[in-house]
């Protein structure tokens, strides 16, 4: 078992011919996911690693059955290609696109909350299920150096330290039941909170992770969720950037700290706010490795 | 965000048939005396992308061309926030009767209007003295902002009935004013009624989204006109700058600050947590830096170069999150360069490196060109390379003095 997506899902490329859709495609397959189909406009007919490829979602969908569509579309076609894919009757999708403008990446969130379409997004390197499939970018060409099988639920605003602390778990005798890079942007289509429910209903995770940055407001409905007492799964939390406090407000760090808005947003504020609504938040991913040790007693490793 | 002048946004709104005082951007007095001629009287403003510049004193009304003259001499060289003032905005003054509030920005997922009756003082303010003034509104990305929405924002704002449907159709066309130029933020502060109820957006502040320049290329220029790097920039992060506007590859920022350790650490979730676990340690980041993981090579060898120049720095590390698609050996290229073009030693100047993923082979075979570099085995966490790095920075400055 997992979140979101597995050893049976199969996989629609949106940009297979691109340079990165190309190579995430071949890493991809290598590790087992099911991509059935890509699609380009103007490149229909060619094959991309074996893939047959399309002119538009709604011929892809309607030749080959697709579960999910992985998105490797510059920011600069971002709009049509999501709202192509709501329009074909995906339920969810995997938009790896950085640099989205806001009113488009506000636009195609609500007709994909109208549609009951899941976005994991934007700006994401992706999610895995270790040992059965990946979407995205996520552990290169060598997922397994990082990502192992196991009963840890991962969710993290960047997407590096999905590697990080999956490897750290690792390091540990653990493992990750599925892994995913919610993606860094202002506006994500699934939040935080949305995961984290996904993973206490997934019977295969016995704990969560969560790495948060300052800015957003994810970690609050996280927070609200641990208070009204909604998980029964311990959920430990890393919140980075607490740095940002002890500098002159107007040192700009790049774009994180320009969007810390108030002071509920700052990452000291998100992680006494966890800690309090009974968040296990630990300082480095040394002591992230040694709190879950201690805290998870189910089989470290899964045997799959 | 780029944020806009005054000029720029007005003429924006006039364009969308936005009712705007008449106004002209000047560079001096003069010219700023030749413009009031024409009006009854006028207001004199520093052209500058900020707000609260009635507060700073950079906002006169005047009424003839002498008094224009004055002003105006007055308020250039004027420093508002961080802005020098080197040019003006001259409107035409109009009669105020009522002063209202209109804004759009985002909020969470979804772009968000604030109303308010109490407007021509700052937003702030209000929030803090009659909270219950202020309107705020969700607006939805498909439907947008229709009369009948607005007139129901209006109506919650207790807006005299006189001036709701004017109110309404104002905002209709401002939320396609925002929505069209990309905007992040528009505001107009105040949207004045005169007696008749004949309604002008007398205050207008709006800032661009930078991921739609794209499309929206007549803000190009003011795009590149303002730097990641708020306040006043020293040399090393002007050339960091440079290179990220003229050099290939994705974005990097740099800022210097007062510690020690010269820290090049991607990606940006990395970089955060480093920067907490130096401090966390006793010491301090000679500054930050924060970089997409993948091919920006030339740019690094650029930050690189600063980063060793920054007399504060006295020593570095490199370190990355484990690298899933990104490379290893271009990024340790980055530091051979840097290291030949400054002569640093690093068998005096402790440098770390914690770089593993692909290329990572390579990457350690051009470190062992340079002896004194401590590449830190594969399994070696962040934790280690952040506690290394700090041992060896604090034992050479006990060396150094």
């Amino acid at each position: 078992m997992s979140i979101l997506v597995n050893a049976n899902t199969r996989v629609l490329v949106q940009g297979i011919t691109g340079f990165q859709g190309r190579m995430d495609t071949e890493y991809s397959l290598a590790y087992g996911t099911k991509i059935v189909c890509g699609v380009t406009p103007g490149r229909g007919g060619e094959r991309v690693h074996n893939v047959p490829t399309f002119n538009t979602v709604r011929s892809a969908v309607s030749a080959v059955p697709v579960d999910a569509s992985l998105l490797y579309v510059p920011a600069t076609a971002l709009r049509d290609a999501a709202l192509e894919a709501i329009d074909a009757g995906i339920k969810l999708m995997v938009a790896t696109t950085e640099n989205v403008p806001r009113h488009d990446a506000a636009l195609i969130v609500a007709e994909a909350q109208r549609n009951g379409v899941s976005i994991i997004g934007f700006n994401t390197n992706g999610i895995i299920t270790p040992g059965e499939c990946k979407l995205g970018g996520i552990g290169g060409d060598h997922p397994e150096r990082s990502y192992v099988p196991g009963r840890i639920g991962v969710c993290s605003r960047s997407g590096g330290m999905s590697a990080e602390i999956s490897w750290t778990l690792k390091k540990a005798g653990l493992g990750v039941s599925t892994c995913v890079s919610m993606g860094g942007d202002p506006i994500t289509g699934l939040m935080m909170i949305d995961y984290l429910r996904l993973f206490e209903s997934d019977p295969a995770t016995d704990a969560m992770v969560i790495f948060g940055e300052p800015g957003s407001a994810h970690e609050q409905g996280v927070a609200s969720a641990l208070a009204a007492g909604e998980f029964r799964k311990p959920v430990f939390a890393i919140i980075a950037g607490a740095f940002q406090e002890s500098y002159p407000k107007g040192v700009s760090f790049g774009h994180v700290a320009a969007m810390i808005a108030d002071e509920a947003d700052t990452a000291t504020a998100k992680r006494r706010l966890l800690a309090d609504s009974g968040a296990i938040v630990v300082d480095g991913l040394d002591a992230l490795a040694l709190a879950v040790r201690q805290r998870v007693n189910a089989p470290s490793v899964a045997a799959r | 965000m780029i944020r806009l002048t005054e000029d720029k946004t007005k003429s924006w709104l006039a364009a969308r048939g936005l009712p705007v005082p008449k106004g002209v951007a000047v560079n001096n007095a003069q010219e700023a005396a030749d413009a009031v001629t024409g009006f009854g009287g006028a207001v004199i403003k520093a052209l500058v992308a900020t707000g609260r510049r009635g507060k700073a004193g950079a906002v006169r009304v005047v009424s003839d061309a002498k008094a224009a003259r004055d002003a105006a001499t007055a308020i250039l060289g004027l420093s508002v926030g961080e802005h020098l003032v080197e040019r003006l905005y001259v409107e035409e003054k109009v009669d105020i009767g009522r002063e209202f509030y209109l804004a759009f920005s985002f909020d969470g997922r979804s772009p968000s209007v604030v109303a308010s009756i109490n407007g021509g003082v700052d937003i702030e303010d209000v929030h803090r003295n009659s909270p219950e003034s202020i309107v705020h509104h969700a607006v939805d990305a498909v439907h947008g902002v229709r009369f009948w929405d607005a007139l129901a924002l209006w109506e919650a704002a207790k807006a005299p009935k006189e001036s709701l449907a004017g109110l309404a159709r104002i905002t209709v066309n401002v939320w396609h004013a925002f929505h069209d130029a990309d905007a992040l933020t528009l505001e107009i502060n105040p949207l004045a009624a005169d007696g008749k109820n004949n309604l002008s957006l007398v205050g207008a502040m709006m800032g661009i989204d930078p991921n739609a320049i794209f499309r929206q290329p007549q803000w190009q220029a003011d795009a590149s006109e303002q730097g990641a790097t708020a306040g006043r920039p020293t040399a090393g992060e002007l050339a960091v700058a440079e290179a990220n506007r003229t050099l290939p590859g994705g974005a990097v920022r740099y800022t210097e600050l007062d510690g020690e350790i010269g820290m090049l650490v991607g990606g940006g979730g990395a970089s955060l947590l480093v920067h907490d676990m130096i401090l966390a340690r006793g010491s301090r980041p000679a500054n930050h830096t924060d970089s997409s993981p993948g091919p920006i090579t030339e740019k690094l060898k650029v930050m690189l170069r600063e980063i060793l120049r920054n007399p504060n720095t006295r020593g570095l590390l490199l370190a990355y999150n484990r690298l899933q698609m990104a490379r290893c050996d271009t990024k340790m290229e980055a530091l051979a360069d840097a290291l030949r073009q400054s002569g640093v030693d690093p068998r005096t100047f402790p440098i770390v490196v914690r770089l593993v993923g692909p290329t990572e082979q390579r990457a350690r075979e051009i470190a062992a060109e340079f002896p004194g570099i401590e590449y830190l085995d594969d399994d070696a966490s962040l934790d280690d390379a952040v506690a290394l790095i700090v041992q060896r920075t604090r034992c050479a400055r006990a060396v150094a003095e």
